[in-house]
């Protein structure tokens, strides 16, 4: 057992806050998939202007699971960048201003434990807190996190999330490594890419996790990470995950893949298909968050709202439709920048 | 520089460091105070004003008794730093 999965909420390039309608697509401009942010009524102003684009999405995306009060037993954030564009400020500060008086508003921003520590401002909460910054497997790492300390206390709840923001100063570093694409490149054209890079995205994923199945949406029943730039090791890798984890005379439903139209990635998406049988259900999801380190947070808030019952599958997100019949077992896999890999097992609660 | 003016560079200044976004200049009042019932800033707002005044005019304000006469509206500041500053 991992962790049963009770609630999510979702900021991000979709419509995925509020009124959720993951139906009509929301299309990349110059390149970039910015999240839809709602309104946040329920922060303050002098709050509000001084956060992070990343802590506003965090707190915003995470208000709603403590809405009744509840006080997770931790707070666990993955992110990459976090706050990059304030952090980017105040480095430029530290150059512009010679050392010399500088404010702590950007400071504080900037720092990639401000999401989680503004979410436990605003709950009151003097809980476990604690932010992994893994890059690409950032929320993997926050994951794993969660499901050693739900092992241990089955019955606390935890508040798991992963947030990372479009920044300036890292999408164009990203985008000379060849991360990004430099040709203009609309959304529903991104699988057919031949060249490298994909899309830029942002948003922030919250859920509260526990070992109580009452009432849970989903369960994450297993997760592993494997570093290797080997797309035969990786293979072998994803193989062995599903034999070991995936109960005798399960099969795996649905493949939510991370293929993001970049060719240099590509074959990792393809060999992780190949391991599954011809009729095995496959749906993409950078399309509609973009590429960032901790989308895969994005893909298990969608797997969890599928295997839930609560959203359909849109045929945008559809490669391959195979037999799909009943959505019990989802595997998620995502790759970020070839050397950092994922997979996430999801199961009907 | 003119103090009209003065005032002017002043309140793009403060919407600027203070990020408030959601204000344009016109909308601050030259006599409206800065803190309680006016803007609504509050302590960390004066820490960044303080360094504002420092960097982009030369002013050092070290002493507290001293920022809560220097801080209170624009026309404060203005006439501060007319009188103080160094750029």
């Amino acid at each position: 057992m991992m962790f049963y999965i009770h609630k999510a909420a979702c900021i991000s390039p979709q419509q995925t806050f509020g009124d959720i309608d993951i139906e009509q697509l929301h299309v990349a401009v110059d390149n970039k998939l910015y999240a839809i942010e709602p309104k946040y009524p329920h922060f303050n102003g002098n709050a509000l202007r001084r956060m992070s684009k990343s802590t506003r999405m965090g707190a915003g995306a995470a208000l709603p699971l403590l809405a009744d009060n509840d006080k997770p037993n931790g707070i666990i954030i993955g992110t990459q960048v976090s706050g990059m564009e304030e952090n980017g400020k105040f480095l430029n500060q530290i150059i512009e201003y010679n050392e010399d008086m500088l404010t702590p508003g950007s400071f504080v921003q900037g720092t990639p434990n401000t999401i989680s520590s503004q979410i436990a401002l605003i709950n009151n909460n003097k809980n476990y807190n604690l932010t992994h910054v893994h890059r690409g497997l950032a929320f993997e790492n926050a994951a794993l996190d969660a499901a050693m300390l739900v092992n241990e206390n089955p019955a606390h709840t935890y508040l798991l999330g992963g947030v990372d923001e479009i920044s300036a100063n890292n999408y164009t570093l990203d985008t000379l490594g060849g991360w990004f694409k430099k040709e203009p490149c609309p959304s529903d054209g991104l699988y057919n890419s031949t060249t490298a890079g994909s899309l830029s995205g942002e948003g922030a994923t919250m859920f509260t996790v526990s070992g109580n199945q009452a009432g849970a949406i989903a369960k994450l029943s297993a997760i592993t990470t494997i570093h290797s730039s080997d797309v035969a090791v990786v293979k072998e890798r994803i193989k062995n995950f599903i034999s070991k984890e995936l109960p005798d005379g399960k099969k795996i439903d649905l493949l939510l893949t991370g293929e993001n139209g970049d060719a240099r990635v590509f074959p990792f998406y393809q060999a992780c298909e190949e391991i599954l049988d011809d009729q095995t259900a496959i749906a993409r999801f950078k399309h509609m968050s973009g590429e960032y380190p901790t989308a895969s947070s994005f893909a298990l808030w969608l797997a969890c709202n599928f295997v839930g019952g609560i959203l359909n599958i849109p045929r945008h997100m559809i490669k391959r439709h195979g037999d799909l019949k009943s959505l019990k077992n989802i595997l998620v896999y995502n790759t970020h920048k070839v050397g950092q890999h994922g997979c996430m097992l999801v199961n009907v609660a | 520089m003119e103090i009209a003016e003065l005032k002017e560079k002043l309140k793009v200044q403060i919407i600027q460091f203070l990020n408030l976004t959601d204000l344009t200049p016109a909308d601050i009042k030259d006599d409206e105070p800065l803190f309680g019932d006016g803007l609504g800033l509050d302590s960390i707002d004066s820490l960044e004003l303080i360094v504002l005044l420092k960097r982009e005019y030369g002013v050092n304000i070290q002493d507290p008794k001293e920022g809560r006469k220097v801080l209170v509206d624009v026309n404060t500041m203005a006439a501060y730093i007319k009188e103080h500053g160094q750029k």
